[in-house]
């Protein structure tokens, strides 16, 4: 009799007596054991905490928000500053993408264009994106599109964000595509053209898509930190704003905002990456 | 029994078929007398100054069209690399390879290959590999590849991506593809090594089927002396590296053939030879191996 068979047993045992339910109760325990540590730091101040704010303060006035009150006097709703992080995120990623999956394609597949691109890419990579604001507030200008205003400053930022990843991923995935693969192809009678568009390209889409979603979390990180600096509307600016103005409900709500916004955005790659590779997401084995 | 009567029962609906029809089938099916291989002196070194691995050195082979010839040979002699050249996918260091009468100058589909490890494209469907070699030739004929999808038991399985299937069932599936570009020299790197015991049985009589139906030459690289024997015209057994031909054995057991064969006395007799060829050589293969180690 062992002891690894005893405590698998006391183990067994024990969830046998947990009613079925209980993993969502559990998780919803979490949350409430979260809201329930705040409370008590800020009820008894402990480090600093009773100069920050009640969580029902907070619930209250985050439920106030979701109906679309202005989280500050006369200022804008919670709506309007999480469409503008939005479309900074969905634009920059979206150029980044753009430029990063051909440029990785192509110095992943070719000797010749990694020596010319990657050693100077390279030295880049490590330079936090948000380094390159100060740049980036000289050389690019605010766009006025009518009536909105593009600050390119903060785009910029969240692009060399999302590049990256995005970059090194699909360098990695053309890179390690089996030989045979292509081989095949070209025996079957497939141009380089055809083994490009037949073999590289959808072997590369599973590194492609992880480093889009990789993409999309540098995207939310990079655009609050630059709109705390270049202001709004945004969702970092309306954090930034919320501390000036010592209403720390408000850069809560900014913060909950955020995480959700970046929930539902890598949720969204996910669905692109099943939609794109169909084959990644049928049940194995029929026979 | 049964596949040798689905084959036949194919060429009976196309009799019926216009003039072109008729002879485009007649091509498929009969052959058109090409798919000789000639190796001649062919050496291959892998790496650069210093570090250099003789795989195949000096080696001759000469392959008339529509055979079957089986390489034969322990592991790491070379074997495969004499495939790969053949195949276009690497320029032997020295000598040629000449197919057809003409210098190999990379793949082409008139050489068909089949790798060890099951390389159909995962992204795609059964039916998309199936019909990617003829689609990349522009020549995609609908009714030939039913029938091969008929042929090589796949119905049911058309829209089924290669992971939904059984091992067998996806060599079956690549022999299919394979055979959907009508090549006339069929190069198999141990195809059926990964199978399990039964299912590289029935492999290799589907195999033998498809060669028997529309000649073909075939180049058929193995380790095992029996699949060696049960398939070939000739076994050519190779040494130890770097690799070259040690002896060429003659099958002359009649043909059709099946698996009930390898019990025969005549059977049993060009095993007993063709072990004792290889046995020294898979030895030194083995302290080369231990060797590097």
């Amino acid at each position: 009799m062992s002891t690894g068979s005893m405590s698998e047993r006391i183990g067994d045992r024990f969830g046998e007596s947990l009613p079925s339910p209980t993993r969502g109760v559990r998780k919803l325990l979490s949350l409430v054991g979260f809201v329930a540590v705040w409370w008590l730091c800020y009820r008894f101040g402990v480090l600093n905490f009773d100069h920050f704010v009640s969580p029902v303060t907070t619930l209250v006035e985050f439920a106030g928000a979701l109906a679309g009150q202005p989280l500050t006097e006369g200022g804008d709703t919670i709506y309007l500053h999480a469409v503008y992080s939005a479309a900074r995120v969905a634009i920059g990623v979206g150029f980044a993408a753009v430029l990063a999956i051909p440029t990785g394609l192509v110095v992943g597949t070719s000797q010749r264009w990694e020596n010319l691109l990657y050693p100077a890419l390279e030295a880049f990579r490590p330079i936090p994106p948000i380094a390159w604001l100060p740049i980036a507030i000289i050389v690019f200008p605010t766009l006025a599109l009518g009536s909105i205003s593009v600050p390119l400053p903060a785009l910029f930022v969240v692009f060399v964000g999302a590049f990256f990843p995005i970059f090194t991923n699909t360098i990695e995935g053309a890179r390690n595509i089996e030989t045979e693969y292509r081989r095949a192809a070209e025996s079957l009678g497939a141009s380089s053209g055809n083994v490009f568009r037949h073999v590289v390209l959808p072997a590369t889409l599973p590194s492609i898509i992880t480093g889009l979603s990789l993409g999309v979390g540098l995207g939310w990180i990079t655009v609050v930190a630059a709109e705390l600096l270049t202001g709004g509307p945004g969702l970092g600016y309306i954090i930034m704003q919320g501390s000036r103005l010592l209403q720390n409900q408000i850069v809560v709500i900014g913060m909950l905002a955020v995480g959700a916004l970046g929930y539902a955005s890598s949720l969204l790659v996910e669905r692109l990456g099943h939609w794109l590779m169909p084959w990644s997401t049928t049940e194995g084995n029929r026979e | 029994m049964n596949e040798r009567d689905t084959t036949n029962a194919r060429t009976a609906p196309d009799e019926q078929h216009t003039d072109s029809a008729d002879e485009k089938f007649r091509s498929w099916t009969e052959s058109s007398g090409t798919g000789t291989v000639n190796i001649k002196d062919m050496t291959k070194v892998y790496g650069t100054d210093g570090d250099e691995l003789t795989a195949v050195d000096s080696m001759d082979l000469h392959i008339e069209a529509e055979e079957f010839v089986t390489v034969l040979g322990p592991s790491g002699c070379g074997k495969s690399t004499v495939m790969e050249c053949v195949a276009g996918y690497l320029d032997p260091t020295e000598g040629e390879v000449l197919v057809n009468g003409e210098p190999v100058d990379g793949p082409d589909p008139s050489r068909g290959v089949v790798f060890q490890e099951n390389r159909l494209f995962p992204w795609k469907t059964v039916t998309e590999n199936v019909r990617f070699g003829p689609q990349m030739r522009d020549a995609v004929d609908q009714s030939r590849i039913e029938r091969l999808f008929d042929q090589m038991g796949l119905e049911g399985f058309e829209d089924s991506y290669p992971h939904e299937l059984s091992g067998g069932m996806q060599q079956r599936a690549e022999l299919a593809r394979l055979l959907a570009n009508d090549p006339d020299i069929m190069l198999m790197d141990e195809p059926f090594s990964g199978l399990d015991a039964m299912t590289k049985e029935l492999m290799q009589e589907k195999l033998l089927d498809v060669w028997e139906d529309d000649d073909r030459t075939v180049l058929f690289i193995t380790h095992d002396v029996e699949e060696a024997i049960l398939l070939a015209d000739r076994v050519v057994v190779m040494t130890a590296r770097p690799g070259q031909v040690k002896d060429v054995i003659d099958v002359d057991l009649e043909r059709p053939r099946d698996i009930d064969m390898v019990t025969t006395d005549r059977f049993n007799e060009l095993q007993r030879r063709a072990s004792e060829s290889i046995h020294d050589e898979a030895e030194r293969a083995m302290e080369q191996a231990e060797g590097r180690a």
